[in-house]
């Protein structure tokens, strides 16, 4: 059984505790933005292998989950399911009260397009584009284009603080460079929700803890929720709540 | 030799007599022959030959037999082409060497149409040559001049008696039909001077040498197979010549033969009163075929032992005609006293001629 | 650990071979093309050219030397004269002619001898027979087995042959000695000269010198003495002229074959090059493992060996199909008449064999070293960073060699022939292709900056992808550059002759009718009498007369054409179509000819020159009035006027007519009145303008079918090789694809810009291609044809089949690149992202 974490939880503490009860479906209603409700998914094939079942989340804007788990236990598919880039066998996925699975994919790349952003492991800057093309890109898909998005590439480049590195070809720059470029790109259109899946897995710990902080930082700002993928407690003790991926489904962790 | 595949002997050609000679012209009785134009070609007539055979000796007393013979054969193709290449007349020529030390004949033929003054034979006497061998009457002499592969012959061969006339005033009968008949008359007893060269060496050369010159049309007769012939030089002077047409059996068809005495008349002899019988035979070793190279000769009631100057004097021109036959210098005998030299000719012993 | 690495090795590479097995075989089947095209021609060619030497020589037997005149004789009279001659052992004077055979199509070359003179010289043309004087017969012959076989004829049987208009009945008397292919028969020479109207006349005469005696000396001597228009020479000299004649065009197959190897070779190097692009990771992983620079050259030259040994041996054994079938239908020369006697035996020589093999892996090996040098030149740690590729095709940067070459060939396509081969521009037109490749990059950065940018998202993102990687973009533009300019270059050339060829037919066939004694041979004519019967045909308003006779000018060459017709010197250019100015001789000056382009070429018979011509015997001196266009006669051609020709030679005999009709008469009508009322008129040919020309663009069209196959297998190599290297690519890029799935591009969106990316680069390539296609076609019009044929023709560009070959080739790389992206647009793509290569 999951637990609704609040948000802005420690703030609410001087409220009746009744009226507290009914604030907080007040705010569950206007507040939450992606809601998970038994999500199950298994691999089928020779061998059918359950992946998890009955998983419970809930996301209002501003929200910074981690979600840690053991390799294996699902974590990615978890971030493709929501993504709308894989189908659940059961369960649903509500984005802003659009139910996910009932969509077709054009709808689901449609809306992915719109409101959420990726931070990937491997970074997948696109080598051929220079920096700036790059962090445009998503802009670029959403029609976006000329002086605004002009604009909103130099704010997001000098948010990560690669202003100067504009015109810079994707293979002049380190690899933390790199990831601050798809921060950046992961943000620059100003989605709904970003997904982050292990960012610093191919990062020094320096590095890391400086794309990280990044992350949650642009995050923030851009009043985005997120949620981060990772095996690494330093990460995930980044985020506000931590969550824990078994094969019954996300539990709530502490971690100190 | 591939190459001297197509050079004909006249033996071949005189077998290969058309069946029906009817636009040759027939050899007839009574014919006055005349010279010097008789001495030339007649070309109307199927097969005439110039044959010239002789013992000679060079500076050293070695004594050797030579042979130069000229054919001409009218064939009867392409009489109508107007071309200057149709094959009107044909000629062919063949010179050997009998000497014993080579222990077989040295020998060369050629053969070429008339035409195109490479090759041809003059009617108007005798003339007749093919490339650079040539044989040429000048006033009394003949000019023999051959360049073969491997022997030079520059021969001149001097009448020192009136000609002979064969057979009735020139007219030889060959066998039982009239139609088998030949123009045939022989100049024995010429002197031969010049010289004679054999693989580069030359020799100065002198003897006596017999000419054979006989033209006709069918001359030989449908059951014959091949003839024996011979033509002696008598020491006193005399000549005489024989032959004998024989059948597939080995029996004498018919046979002829003429005795002339030193400045006497010549006799012609009935076919009765010729016999050759075979004195000695010698095998080939290489063709199997076998010879009857000593001969007795009689002729009338003179008889004559041939003995060759060697046993080896066939001449093998199968790859060309097909035929092997023996010609042979020999020495005429009277019991053991040596009267003569000539030659002895024996065609048909392999196989038979073909018609 | 040597092991270990060699396994590694082993594994890594023998693992994408086997990934690959699409594009392995691809590129095995494009080096098989290549070399069986190379290989069937060779075989063909060799084979006819061998057999024709053989010939020669069977037929020449022992002869040192020969003498030989105009294809019509010469005065018999030389003959004694030379065997005379105190170095000669042996002379036997030959008639040699081509019989046409009556009512056959076919002709029969006929040697007519002196059986006693040839078996001093020839003796291998004497044949047996059972009766001996057949060979002395005028009505005799004797056939090669070849012949008899080919004619359908058995000793006893006879064949009729066609002398003038007549009909002459030979009897086969027996079969000649040959060897198995010359088709021939043996007759007597006065028979020959009788029955086929050359009383008089001897081809040649062939000589066997005395031991001893220096031959070329004496033929030096000989020939100065010799009148004019004879010439004494080697019987292989003879060889030599004849093969000429055909050598201009074998060397042009030669060649397009080993342009089909050449793009064979291209589709390996693109292959060999993204594929290597591609596993520079695991290439780099090898080298941190162990593994040597030089042992991965070698392992990778080694697939490069193994594409060569497989295409070498698939081809091999195609090419030799491919012959068989080829000579089958369209015969020995590929229906351009020049081996018409011949039925060779494709005997696969081990040298051609060895040649073409070792051809075929060397191209697949070259295709594959420079992949291979630039996977192990690379340094190991950058190439584990994803989207370092383009650090491959940096070096293709510099300009100043692409540049460089491309002069050179511009330089090269002025120089003259070699041998009367055009060595140099072939040379040039190699060093253009060469060139522009290596100018591709440069090209195709300038080209992609020049197109604008387009809106739409996909296509938007492929533009900006291809300014960004133009190297990789270069890599498969040099497959699609080569062949379509090939392709274009070779397009526009037959285009061009053939426009040429049909502008020029309708020049010189002015008249109503045409009419011929023979399509071929030497022995059909119109006498005197023929031609006054067809001038009095009722609908015929005019009729030209002409003789046709060749003339041997130099004795290494083959003959040249005389034609003996009419000429209206004041209306010249509606008879010729001339390419020089006309000129009028001087008063005074030696009366005029007119001569081909050939002529000009080979023999130096400048406008306004004068000349001297052996006619009849006779060196007769001619000024060169004007130059005119022939497509027909390569080896050359001078127009004469007739009557001059007939006062020279007494020659009223005639090969060909042309006939104006009267108005309202039908051509129809002339053919049956000649066929009813002039005897032997069936035999003669009549054709109409029309049905002339047709014939003719089809032998042309025929000549052609192998250019036109290889223009096509070009085409589709091309194709092929923007296939396997869009596929490559699009492997390469699959953590991308995956990534802007994630990012929200639908799959729709992908395969647009996948499609993009194909349409640009093949849009560059078509551009650059026509480009250095056009440039090609330059040399190959004025350079190669013109060197090789001795003549000219206006370029023409076929626009509308080459803009839609083009289309279509756009079209279809677009579906192509379309093809190769389905697999990125798959759900399983999308979870490349999570893979490290």
């Amino acid at each position: 059984m999951a637990t609704k974490n609040l948000p802005f939880a420690n703030m609410d503490s001087a409220l009746h505790p009744a009226g507290r009860l009914s604030l907080s479906r007040a705010t569950v209603t206007l507040a939450v933005m992606l809601v998970v409700h038994g999500l199950t998914k298994s691999y089928a094939g020779p061998r059918p292998r359950a992946v998890f079942a009955g998983v419970d989340m809930e996301l209002a804007p501003g929200d910074y989950v981690a979600v840690m788990g053991e390799s294996g236990s699902g974590k990615s598919t978890l971030l493709n399911l929501i993504a709308g880039l894989d189908s659940a066998d059961e369960g649903s996925i509500k984005l802003d009260g659009t139910e996910l699975t009932a969509l077709d994919d054009d709808a689901l790349t449609a809306l992915r397009r719109k409101r959420m952003g990726f931070v990937f492991q491997a970074f997948h800057v696109l080598p051929y584009l220079t920096v700036a093309q790059n962090v445009a890109l998503p802009l670029s898909l959403l029609g976006v284009a000329g002086s605004e998005a002009d604009a909103r590439v130099a704010g997001m480049l000098a948010g990560v603080g690669l202003s100067e590195r504009g015109a810079s070809m994707p293979r002049e720059l380190s690899g933390g460079e790199l990831q601050r470029v798809a921060i950046a790109r992961a943000l620059v259109h100003g989605p709904q929700l970003v997904l982050a899946d292990e960012p610093t897995g191919n990062l020094d710990a320096e590095t890391a803890s400086q794309v990280l902080s990044l992350l949650r930082e642009q995050i923030k700002a851009n009043g985005a929720a997120g949620i981060l993928v990772t095996h690494s407690r330093v990460a995930a003790l980044t985020c506000d709540r931590i969550l824990q991926l078994t094969l019954a489904g996300l539990r709530e962790l502490t971690l100190q | 030799m591939r190459r001297r595949r197509f050079l004909a002997s006249p033996i071949l050609l005189l077998a290969t007599a058309a069946l029906a000679a009817d636009d040759y012209p027939p050899v007839v009785a009574g014919h006055a022959m005349r010279f010097p134009g008789d001495a030339g070609a007649h070309p109307a007539f199927r097969s005439e030959w110039w044959y010239i055979t002789g013992w000679v000796h060079d500076a050293d007393s070695k004594s050797f037999g030579v042979q130069v013979t000229f054919f001409r054969n009218r064939p009867r193709v392409a009489e109508t082409n107007p071309s200057a290449f149709a094959p009107r007349q044909l000629l062919f020529a063949h010179a050997a060497i009998a000497d014993p030390r080579y222990g077989k004949l040295r020998h060369d033929q050629r053969a070429a149409r008339a035409g195109f003054g490479l090759a041809g034979a003059r009617e108007e006497t005798t003339d007749v040559w093919i490339d650079d061998w040539s044989l040429e009457l000048v006033d009394d002499s003949y000019v023999a001049k051959i360049a073969a592969r491997d022997f030079q012959f520059d021969l001149r061969f001097s009448s020192t008696q009136a000609v002979l006339p064969q057979g009735q005033q020139g007219f030889s009968r060959k066998g039982e039909l009239p139609a088998n008949a030949s123009y045939y008359y022989s100049q024995p007893q010429l002197a031969v001077s010049g010289s004679v060269a054999v693989d580069g060496k030359g020799a100065d050369v002198s003897g006596t040498a017999w000419l054979d010159h006989e033209w006709s049309s069918e001359a030989m007769a449908a059951e014959a197979s091949g003839w024996d012939w011979t033509g002696i030089n008598l020491n006193d002077g005399g000549a005489l010549m024989a032959f004998r047409m024989r059948s597939h059996s080995g029996s004498a068809l018919w046979a002829g033969g003429t005795f002339r005495g030193p400045g006497a008349a010549s006799r012609s002899f009935e076919p009765r009163e010729i016999r050759f019988t075979p004195h000695r035979r010698w095998r080939s070793p290489r063709t199997g075929v076998e010879y009857p190279v000593a001969m007795l000769v009689n002729l009338g009631s003179e008889e004559y032992t041939l003995e060759p100057l060697m046993n080896d004097q066939e001449l093998d021109s199968r790859a060309t005609t097909g035929t092997v036959y023996w010609e042979g210098a020999v020495q005429a005998f009277r019991g053991d006293r040596e009267v003569g030299r000539g030659y002895l000719e024996l065609t048909g012993y392999g196989k038979p001629l073909k018609l | 650990m040597h092991k270990a690495k060699v396994y590694a090795l082993q594994v890594v590479l023998a693992g994408s071979l086997a990934q690959n097995k699409a594009r392995s075989v691809l590129s095995v089947l494009a080096i098989a093309l290549g070399v069986a095209l190379g290989y069937a021609v060779q075989l063909i060619t060799g084979a006819a050219v061998n057999e024709l030497a053989l010939g020669v020589q069977f037929l020449s037997g022992d002869a040192d030397l020969q003498v030989r005149g105009p294809r019509s004789g010469f005065d018999e009279a030389i003959y004694p004269k030379l065997a005379r001659l105190r170095e000669v052992a042996a002379a036997s004077p030959v008639v040699e002619l081509d019989a046409k055979l009556a009512d056959r199509s076919d002709t029969l070359k006929i040697i007519g001898i002196d059986v006693f003179r040839a078996a001093a010289v020839q003796p291998g043309l004497v044949a047996d027979s059972a009766d001996r004087l057949d060979h002395l017969r005028s009505d005799t012959l004797f056939v090669s087995p070849a012949a008899a076989r080919s004619l359908g004829v058995d000793v006893g049987g006879s064949l009729s042959f066609q002398v003038a208009l007549r009909a002459v009945t030979l009897r086969v008397a027996g079969l000649a000695t040959a060897d198995a292919h010359q088709r021939f028969a043996v007759t007597d020479i006065a028979g020959a000269q009788e029955n086929f109207d050359r009383l008089g006349r001897i081809t040649r005469v062939d000589l066997r010198l005395k031991a001893g005696v220096d031959v070329d000396a004496f033929r030096d001597r000989l020939q100065a003495e010799l009148p004019a228009g004879l010439a004494v020479q080697r019987p292989e000299a003879g060889v030599k002229a004849s093969e000429s004649l055909s050598r201009s065009y074998r060397v042009n197959l030669n060649i397009l074959a080993l342009v089909a190897l050449f793009t064979g070779g291209l589709l390996v190097f693109s292959t060999q090059a993204l594929a290597v692009v591609r596993r520079r990771a695991q290439f780099a992983l090898l080298r941190v493992l162990g593994v040597t620079r030089r042992q991965l050259v070698m392992w990778l030259m080694a697939e490069g060996a193994l594409v060569g040994i497989a295409g070498s041996t698939l081809g091999l054994a195609g090419g030799f199909f491919l012959a068989q079938a080829a000579v089958r239908i369209i015969g020995a020369d590929f229906g351009a008449g020049y081996f018409r006697d011949l039925a060779p035996t494709l005997t696969p020589a081990p040298l051609p064999l060895a040649l073409f093999f070792f051809l075929g892996v060397v191209i697949a090996m070259l295709g594959s070293l420079a992949p291979a040098l630039e996977a192990a030149r690379a340094p190991p740690a950058p190439a584990l960073k994803a989207g370092d590729d383009e650090r491959a095709f940096a070096r293709l940067r510099p300009s100043w060699p692409g540049l460089v070459t491309i002069a050179a060939g511009a330089i090269a396509s002025f120089a003259p022939p070699i041998a009367g081969l055009p060595l140099f521009g072939y040379g040039a037109i190699a060093l253009l292709l060469i060139g522009t490749l290596m100018l591709m990059p440069r090209l195709a950065v300038l080209m992609l900056s020049i197109v604008p940018t387009p809106r739409g998202a996909p296509s938007r993102l492929a533009l900006l992808q291809l300014r960004g990687a133009p190297g990789q973009a270069a890599v498969s533009l040099a497959a699609i550059v080569a062949s379509v300019s090939l392709m274009v270059s070779m397009a526009i050339m037959v285009a061009s002759f053939r426009i040429s060829l049909d502008a020029w037919l309708e020049r010189v066939l002015p008249a109503d009718v045409y009419v011929r004694a023979s399509a071929a041979g030497d022995t059909a004519y119109m006498t005197v009498d023929d031609q006054a019967r067809i001038a009095a045909l009722p609908g015929v308003r005019r009729a030209e007369f002409l003789r046709e006779q060749q003339l041997l000018l130099d004795p290494s060459r083959p003959r040249v054409v005389l034609l003996a017709r009419t000429i209206d010197a004041a209306n010249l250019t509606r008879q010729l179509q001339l390419v020089s100015a006309q000129m009028t001789p001087a008063p005074g000056a030696p009366p005029p000819v007119w001569v081909n382009e050939a002529m000009v070429d080979l023999y130096g018979f400048v406008l306004g020159s004068v000349v001297e011509i052996p006619i009849a015997g006779k060196p007769t001196a001619f000024t060169v009035a004007g130059v005119w266009r022939d497509y027909a006669r390569p080896q050359g051609a001078i127009a004469i006027e007739r009557e001059r020709y007939i006062a020279l030679t007494g020659d009223r005999s005639a090969t060909n007519a042309a006939l104006w009709l009267a108005p309202g008469a039908a051509v129809e009508q002339v053919s049956r009145a000649i066929d009813s009322d002039i005897p032997g008129g069936s035999r003669l040919e009549i054709a109409a303008p029309g049905e002339i020309r047709e014939f003719s663009l089809k032998a042309f069209d025929r000549t052609f079918a192998v250019t036109y196959a290889l223009e096509l297998a070009a085409v589709v190599i091309g194709l092929f090789g923007l296939s396997s290297s869009f596929g490559a690519l699009v492997l390469a890029r699959r953590r991308e694809f995956g990534m802007l799935r994630h990012i929200g591009m639908t799959r729709r969106q992908i395969g647009a810009m996948l499609a993009t990316e194909g349409a640009t680069v093949t849009g560059i390539g078509l551009v650059a291609g026509f480009g250095l296609g056009w440039l090609i076609s330059l040399v190959l019009v004025q350079v190669v044809n013109r060197q090789s044929f001795h003549w000219g023709m206006e370029l023409s560009v076929p626009w509308a089949p080459l803009t839609g070959s083009a289309l279509l080739v756009l079209a279809l790389s677009t579906i192509t690149a379309l093809a190769s992206g389905r697999h990125a647009m798959s759900a399983r793509a999308v979870l490349a992202v999570k893979e490290d290569w």
